[in-house]
């Protein structure tokens, strides 16, 4: 039964990813790119690793999905409004072809298809289990949470974790950098009007929220932690957003500098303190470490719920 | 690890510039600027600090959350990382001088891009994360850091052409990252652990390995720039603001050649072939004369310099093959190892001074003219006598011409070349020099040519033209203290030690 279910989500996986790639219209792309991010958590819950499924379905698949799906939006407006001037250019202007070769494209999948093997190959030869499965349990007592998971990414190597925290505020800046330029100018989003659709939205926030601050508790024990909540914590933000009600906007300047830094800024300060009092960069007083952790965990949820509705207000401003 | 001294120095080289990034948000444009000119002296400071604490106790260690490898991270300062969080510091300290003024003097026109100063110290702390990581994951996340910053720093300027190279940075980079991330995994798997100095004890040679040795060093080449992967570099380094072209010629690239002279002699001697040695001088080779050659077509200033970093940094990996031994060679009495080691550390100085003081020169042309295309160089050194200087003085260390920190690397390769007996690669050291030649006399040429008819210079900040002056002056004054510098790398692990592979792992059908 197992085997079954196992191959069918294989197949399905790499069927929905060819589909994606090969699909004829972008929207038809950017649905299929759905089923397929659904397929793949389904598949990471098979192999046991359940943080990374819902950190799959929730940003992979959800986040990624809604910016696809504004920006398909405004790659309409523009089309539709181009196409006319379009149209009158590709009359006059001989349509050049394109230098595609069948032999290149032969190469490249001959190229593939051994590069596959040789991984597969080389996979295949890793042995089974090993790892710091074993050591990382073993100090688990002493780290303040009872998740291995978990451990690792806010004790073990926290510094990791603190540095990627900071990649999420890069990326951030990284979209506003490249955001200097507007090559078209998109219409103004008219706020939506539609009562239900607002009303729907004010019934989902409270949800989204409790069940976001679930899974950051629940990340204590078992799967779920800052990434996946701060993901649901976004995603509330984001229908608000589409609500009419531009959260993000409204909010003064400084708190909104505060909301997006926090995160980063106090495992850092936590770091610094540490690191005064004699310990080691992110070394945790054993006492403290569970309640350390999980602040946070909180406000680095909180930071990236914020970067994530940021990116958002800004891409659809 | 734990004979080392440790201090909390290796973590605040990584804090201070994440916490100055960090602060600098709140802060507006003024304000941001005078913090990082003021930061950027700050972690210099402490770059320079770490640097004498090296030399006095040797390599110093900070074990992150009091978690020792293989569970928890290892941050390592030896003298190698010494050098390059050094030479990062003072390239840096030079660039945010030059910044400064560079964005007020542009004010009218375009901007002040208060971005530049955020991104430019999270950049800095994750090069000196990479500088000092001492585990295969971590290195990963620090090029992701640096990966984000330069890409968002090359796209700063707004401008379309900067947008569609930086996407493509973005693809190559990515890439690289991903290729590099899935031989971790393998290596994970199949060894159970991530620190550098545990790999290098545990790794056997084997399949997998090999594989997982293939697809990081080809992730790596991708991100240096090495040379049928060197596409992205060109547009993306010259379409990018000028203080932004030096920080990622000078310094981003050489983030991936750091780590690849880390992995090849530290963890992975037992996968090392000699062939494999002689297949990456064989890429080093094609990018010194294909690069070389580039240059020499171009019309414009910035694409020129930006072609030239693709040729010089295709010298440094010409040291590898010089570094593994041939089979029946012993890595003991090589005594051409020394030689190759200190013309790969005094070729990313010597590029770092010279690249940097050229895409700045360059800024100031550009600010000068509103344009950068080299015809209109012409009379440069009436007008601009320090510009024309800078332009000069890092050009003849990029041709190696003596007593410049080029000519010590190249004559060191040289060296390193014939002392081995591997003479094949003498011909395209001297042909890139030559190239090299060609295209610096070309901007001479014409700096000091008359103009007939031509635009009057606009005015540029004194201080910015000395900005680039003494970073050209830089790549000569790394000669002065060339022996102590030496000798205080020979007291890094890997410094001076050759790749002896299938000798010494056993080999694959020895055993």
């Amino acid at each position: 039964m197992d085997i079954l279910i196992d191959s069918l989500l294989a197949i399905l996986t790499i069927y929905l990813a060819f589909r994606c790639m090969l699909a004829p219209k972008l929207s038809k792309a950017v649905f299929v790119f759905f089923a397929f991010g659904l397929m793949l958590a389904l598949a990471w819950i098979r192999l046991g690793a359940v943080d990374v499924a819902i950190a799959e379905a929730a940003i992979a698949s959800g986040f990624m999905g809604v910016l696809m799906l504004d920006s398909l939006r405004d790659f309409s407006l523009i089309f539709s409004k181009n196409q006319e001037r379009l149209e009158e250019t590709a009359s006059k202007i001989p349509i050049k072809k394109d230098s595609y070769h069948w032999t290149t494209a032969l190469a490249l999948g001959l190229g593939l298809i051994l590069f596959l093997l040789i991984s597969i190959q080389a996979i295949w030869e890793v042995p089974q289990g090993g790892g710091l499965t074993a050591i990382a349990e073993a100090n688990l007592p002493m780290s303040g949470v009872e998740h291995p998971v978990t451990a690792v990414l806010l004790n073990y190597r926290a510094y990791d974790t603190w540095l990627e925290i900071g990649v999420i505020l890069m990326g951030l800046l990284a979209i506003f950098a490249a955001g200097g330029l507007k090559q078209y100018r998109k219409p103004g989003l008219a706020p939506a009007q539609d009562p239900l659709l607002r009303k729907t939205i004010l019934i989902f926030t409270p949800v989204l929220f409790l069940f976001g601050a679930f899974l950051l508790y629940f990340g204590k024990m078992g799967p779920g932690g800052a990434f996946q909540a701060a993901v649901l914590w976004g995603a509330i933000g984001i229908l608000l957003h589409l609500g009419g009600w531009t959260v993000f906007t409204v909010i003064p300047r400084r708190m909104r500098q505060i909301l997006v830094t926090i995160g980063l800024g106090f495992f850092m300060i936590l770091g610094f303190t540490q690191m005064a009092t004699g310990g080691a960069f992110f070394e945790y007083p054993p006492a403290y470490a569970g309640f350390l952790i999980l602040v946070v965990e909180t406000l680095a949820a909180i930071s990236i719920a914020a970067a994530l509705t940021a990116i958002f207000a800004f891409l659809t401003k | 690890m734990k004979e080392f001294p440790t201090s909390a120095l290796p973590a605040l080289l990584v804090g201070l510039p994440m916490l100055l990034a960090t602060m600098s948000l709140f802060f507006r444009v003024k304000g941001r600027a005078l913090l990082g000119v003021l930061g950027s002296f700050l972690v210099g400071s402490l770059a320079f600090f770490a640097f004498i604490e090296v030399a006095k106790y040797g390599t110093i260690i900070h074990i992150l959350g009091g978690w020792e490898p293989p569970l928890g991270i290892l941050l390592r300062i030896d003298p190698l990382a010494a050098v390059f969080i050094g030479l990062t510091a003072i390239i840096g300290i030079f660039i945010s001088l030059y910044s400064w003024w560079y964005f007020r003097a542009r004010i009218a026109s375009i901007g002040r891009f208060p971005l530049f100063w955020p991104l430019w110290f999270f950049l800095w702390a994750g090069l000196n994360g990479l500088f000092l990581s001492n585990d295969l994951f971590n290195l990963y996340v620090t090029i992701e850091v640096i990966t984000i910053c330069a890409v968002a720093l090359a796209v700063l300027s707004g401008e379309a052409k900067a947008l569609k190279a930086g996407l493509r940075y973005l693809l190559a980079a990515i890439i690289g990252s991903m290729a590099y991330l899935f031989g971790v995994a393998l290596i994970y798997g199949s060894t159970g652990t991530l620190d550098l100095n545990l790999l290098g004890e545990v790794l056997k040679p084997g399949n997998t390995k090999t594989f997982a040795l293939i697809v990081i060093t080809l992730g790596l080449l991708i991100k240096k720039a090495a040379f049928p992967f060197h596409f992205w570099l060109p547009p993306a380094h010259s379409a990018a603001l000028a203080p932004v072209s030096a920080l990622l010629s000078a310094l981003v690239v050489k983030g991936a050649f750091y780590m690849m002279l880390r992995l090849w002699t530290e963890v992975f001697e037992v996968s090392l072939t000699f062939a494999a040695g002689q297949l990456i001088g064989i890429t080093g080779a094609a990018a010194v004369l294909w690069g070389s050659w580039q240059a020499l077509l171009q019309t414009n200033f910035k694409l020129l310099v930006a072609h030239s970093s693709v040729a010089q940094m295709g010298y440094l990996l010409m040291m590898f093959p010089l570094l593994i031994m041939a089979p029946g060679q012993d890595a003991d009495s090589a005594e051409w190892l020394a030689p190759a080691w200190t013309a790969g550390i005094f070729q990313v100085m010597a590029h770092a001074f010279a690249k940097a003081s050229l895409f700045l020169s360059a800024g100031i042309v550009v600010m000068a003219l509103g344009h950068d295309r080299i015809e209109s160089l012409r009379d440069l050194v009436a007008w601009m006598p320090m510009t024309a200087m800078a332009i000069g003085i890092a050009g003849v260390s990029l041709i190696g011409l003596p007593p410049s920190g080029g000519f010590l690397a190249k004559w060191m390769l040289l060296k390193g070349v014939f002392l081995s007996g591997q003479w094949w690669w003498a011909p395209a050291i001297l042909a890139g020099s030559l190239l090299t030649a060609g295209y610096v006399f070309m901007l001479l040429r014409l700096a000091f040519a008359p103009a007939r008819v031509k635009d009057p210079f606009r005015p540029v900040p004194k201080i910015l033209q000395v900005c680039a002056l003494l970073l050209a002056l830089g790549s000569f004054l790394i000669v002065i203290p060339a022996e102590n510098l030496i000798q205080f790398l020979e007291g890094s692990k890997s410094f001076g030690s050759g790749i002896e592979s299938i000798m010494k792992g056993g080999g694959y059908g020895n055993e």
